[in-house]
């Protein structure tokens, strides 16, 4: 048979998009179906007085005006699944305080337009360096319960300002501090020959998936709540739901719909809204964001400022990095990127001495969310663009640069942990004799070309799947993992590879919580590494049981069988045979003796699979408008194996087109009361067909261990080193460094100006 | 503008004579959706901007957002639910599915009928025409490149069959 692994094939979802067949969230019929729509608060920072419904209740169609005391809601907490419905206090601009539901969704917008909210303004804390400075007015007001224990711990001399001598003080924002440090950095820095520093900003961006938020909810005649969602994850929006409503898991069921993109931006942020809404007025309600909301009210990826500092010897060998990160975490209080950016400022490099501190402020912003490879592309920003200097500075190429100071696998990273074997050499070696590269030093005025180096360290999550034959002989894997990449693509390659059919004979369906083998979200570019081992090894599981019965079948040891195109032979003998089709025929019917063909299989992986990527950027500078024309671009990326090259290809292509979107057009920009001034497409510009030039895709395979068929998760790490390669290019193009992403032609021109 | 009454429009559906009942505010794109359960038309933001809900108007690509249900009386509209002839994809669809250009898919539909109008107009475009006629529909997943090299391809192909 002809290995199915690594051969570009069509996703097997393509038909059904392509013909409009596909139903997304919005998409589905529901009997009996209400319409939420939000009112979000126009204050960035108020308490809340009164929520008057007005004439919204004598409107036709409208059912109910909802305010959080409306909602069965658990109680306790002041994130987005406790608090979906402002209580008091409003704390960005965009927050839901009220949702109108109504029999249509006309009808319901029209409600939401009638209801009145009174405000009592308090100060909005928006610009993330003020917010940090100690005596900041606070972006979020403390509970008594918070007070006391800060009034605790400054009696019993442990304030946070005291904790260390050398932290420097702070405001109550800060929400979170980390440092990572080894050696001694200072001494290093002055024994460094050259040293390169700079302070580089970059702005909130937003997911921009083209499918709005949207959830549908209803109680089922058992009284189990039932979602359906535009989700990345099934079981981690049963949790919060549960959670939030304070429900037992089994009274919810998660059914997460076919996503119209996410990157980062779909975990269990709307859903608790639907499901409170559904659950207060006991009919389905459907909650669909128009894009304005998913603008103004959703969970888009942080701003961050990075003061770095980085020191070399004259031979190049890099010597010290100094760093200070401030994560602008918005409203969310809960969780952030300050472990994972300050590990990735780092690089990919050996560092003697190294000081890096990160801190977690709280604006009065979105509450920030993931975005595909959360916080990588400002830290990867800031280090490959200091780099980059280090290297003209010393009159070095700076792919050498960099290949000189590369970690090996066993060489401990910042945060601790070894890195396992990776490809980042490689993919460096290719870019060097990529036609890019090889033409940077015959390129008329203006031009440049610039070079980086990313990496996304990956996740682990246990995960299972399950693998079945029917009785006409294919293969049907059944997963929980959201297909937001092509994985269940992948999957039918995988189970193929490992079961022995062709893959066009293998189904993958998702399952829902009530039933599904457990996957974790979609996201970390985890999926394809954990849980396609798991379909791997259920479909060897399956595989077993295949060749037990035709073992009694053909009268052979299960030991001296091959499967192969279907067919189970004998290993030598391949007249002794029998087809898939013909055992599943006799097993699945009445008085059988054969268990049926089924296997589930798990993984549980204790090593990353870190995929690294190389960006090359060949850019022309107008110097008239400050425009960055992108002549030429290509990304080279380590994917450990490509199951299927054609949907890698679309992860590189896509991550790169999102990578030009932060290097040169993308901000979500408040004023200084915290009014969001791009909250639209119009003003919001995500790179068109137009804007961008050809990209050329150069694939490595480095295996990972312990992925299938030496399989990585690839999604992330292309969008990674973009900004830094093209802020690169330009400095090599111009000599002017732009610090600050986005690089929009006002900056650039404004720079090359100064 | 509250409780309005309805108003009857009757117009062609890939091929088919209906009426739909839609309020005088309603949209194209909300009377092919709830009205008629088209959910190829989605909707991706709310100021004309995507391209998401793009259908053939006539034979020419609109934003089934950018006019009303009303407007659309007596005129024939197609969406990519009326391309596929007896479950056969039409080569344009089926160039989508072979040359990657779609993931998430949600732009897909709205890609699709935009590049039917382009090459309606122009048989075989370049690169550059074809970049420029999808500049009004935004896709986040693909970098718009296995698209455009979609659109080539159907070019190639619907000249190889006489089609357009």
């Amino acid at each position: 048979m002809s290995d199915p692994i690594g051969v570009r094939r069509p996703r097997l979802d393509g038909p059904q998009k392509a013909s409009g067949q596909t139903r997304y969230a919005a998409d589905f019929l529901v009997p009996g179906l209400l319409h939420a729509r939000l009112v979000l608060s126009y204050e960035a920072h108020a308490l809340v007085r009164r929520i008057d419904p007005g004439a919204a209740l004598d409107l036709p169609g409208v059912v109910a005006v909802l305010v959080a005391s409306d909602l069965p809601l658990a109680g306790a907490g002041s994130d987005r699944a406790a608090e979906p419905l402002a209580r008091e206090e409003v704390v960005f601009a965009g927050q839901p305080v009220a949702m109108v539901v109504a029999e249509t969704e006309a009808q319901a917008e029209d409600g939401a337009e009638a209801v009145v909210v009174e405000y009592e303004p308090l100060p909005a804390v928006i610009d993330l360096e003020q917010a940090m400075a100690p005596g900041a007015p606070l972006a979020r007001r403390r509970s008594e319960k918070e007070e006391t224990a800060d009034l605790e711990s400054i009696h019993a001399g442990s304030s946070a300002a005291a904790a260390a001598e050398d932290e420097e003080p702070v405001s109550a924002n800060v929400l979170k501090r980390v440092r990572r440090q080894e050696g001694d950095v200072a001494e290093a820095l002055a024994a460094s020959e050259v040293v390169c520093s700079g302070t580089f900003r970059t702005a909130w961006v937003y997911q921009a998936y083209l499918e709005p938020q949207v959830a549908t909810a209803w109680i089922d005649p058992d009284g189990t709540l039932v979602v359906s969602t535009s989700t990345q994850g099934a079981f981690v929006t049963r949790s919060e739901l549960s959670r939030a409503l304070g429900l037992p898991l089994d009274r919810v069921r998660v059914r997460p719909a076919p996503l119209g993109g996410a990157f980062g931006g779909k975990f269990a942020l709307i859903e608790p809204l639907a499901a409170a809404a559904a659950l207060a007025l006991r009919r389905p309600v459907r909650l669909a964001l128009t894009r304005s909301e998913d603008f103004a009210a959703t969970n888009p990826a942080p701003a961050q400022i990075m003061d770095i500092r980085v020191g070399a010897r004259r031979d190049g060998t890099l010597v010290a990095l100094q760093a200070r990160i401030v994560v602008d975490r918005g409203s969310n209080a809960g969780w952030g990127v300050e472990d994972t950016t300050s590990v990735l400022i780092a690089g990919l490099y050996r560092w003697q001495a190294y000081d890096i501190r990160a801190y977690a402020v709280q604006t009065n912003r979105f509450p920030f969310g993931a975005y595909r490879a959360p916080g990588a592309p400002p830290a990867t920003f800031a280090i490959e663009s200091v780099l980059d200097e280090v290297a003209q500075k010393l009159d070095l190429d700076p792919i050498e640069l960099r290949l000189r100071n590369l970690v090996q696998e066993g060489d401990v990273s910042v945060n601790g942990k070894p890195f396992p074997e990776l490809g980042a050499r490689q993919c460096l070696e290719r870019a060097r004799q990529h036609p890019i590269w090889q033409r940077r030093r015959q390129l008329p005025a203006d031009e440049g070309v610039g070079v980086a180096l990313g990496y996304w360290p990956g996740g682990t999550e246990p995960a299972a799947a399950l693998c079945r034959v029917d009785a006409d002989g294919t293969l049907t894997v059944v997963t929980s993992a959201v297909d937001m990449t092509g994985t269940d693509t992948g999957f039918a390659v995988i189970a193929a590879a490992a079961f022995g059919l062709p893959p066009e004979r293998v189904r993958v369906v998702s399952a829902d919580t009530a039933f599904g083998p457990y996957a974790g979200a979609s996201g970390g570019s985890k999926i394809t590494y954990t849980v396609g081992r798991a379909v791997q090894r259920a479909a060897e599981a399956a595989r077993r049981k295949l060749l037990e019965a035709a073992a009694e079948e053909l009268e052979i040891a299960p030991s001296d069988l091959e499967v192969a195109d279907g067919v189970v032979r004998a290993v030598g003998a391949p007249d002794r045979s029998i087809t898939v089709e013909e055992l599943a025929r006799r097993t699945l019917r009445f008085g059988s003796r054969h268990e049926p063909i089924e296997g589930h299989g798990g993984s549980a992986q204790t090593s990353l699979a870190p995929s690294a990527a190389v960006h090359l950027a060949h850019v022309r500078v107008d110097r008239d408008t400050g425009e960055i024309e992108l002549v030429d671009y290509a990304v080279v990326q380590d994917v450990g194996r490509a199951l299927n090259p054609a949907l890698v290809e679309g992860q590189m292509l896509g991550g790169a087109a999102q990578a030009i979107g932060w290097a040169l057009y993308e901000e979500l920009a408040h004023d200084e009361q915290g009014q969001l001034l791009t909250g639209s497409f119009l003003d919001y510009a995500i790179p068109t067909a137009e804007r961008l030039p050809r990209i050329d895709t150069v694939i490595v395979e480095v295996p990972a261990p312990d992925g299938p068929f030496g399989a990585k998760g690839i999604g992330e790490a292309p969008v990674v080193a973009g900004p830094a390669a093209i802020a690169n290019a330009l400095a090599r193009a111009t000599g002017v460094r732009l610090r600050r992403l986005p690089m929009t032609a006002p900056r650039v021109w404004a720079a090359l100006a100064a | 503008m509250r409780a309005e009454k309805t108003i009857t429009t009757r117009l062609a559906v890939n091929g088919q004579p209906v009426a739909v009942e839609v309020e005088p505010r309603t949209l194209l794109v909300h009377a092919l959706r709830e009205g008629l359960d088209l959910t190829s038309v989605h909707i991706g933001c709310d100021t004309s901007q995507c391209g998401a809900c793009t259908v053939l108007l006539d034979g020419r690509a609109v934003k089934s957002c950018s006019l009303l249900a009303v407007q659309a009386e007596g005129r024939a509209v197609m969406t990519v639910e009326g391309l596929a002839a007896d479950g056969e994809l039409h080569p344009i669809q089926r160039a989508f599915v072979e040359h990657h250009g779609l993931q998430c898919g949600f732009c897909t539909p709205g890609m699709i009928l935009t590049s039917l109008d382009l090459l309606a107009r122009h048989p075989r475009p370049d690169e550059k025409t074809v970049r420029r006629a999808l500049r009004g529909n935004l896709c986040r997943c693909t970098g718009y490149q296995p698209i455009v090299d979609s659109v080539l391809a159907a070019a190639a192909e619907l000249a190889k069959e006489g089609r357009r």
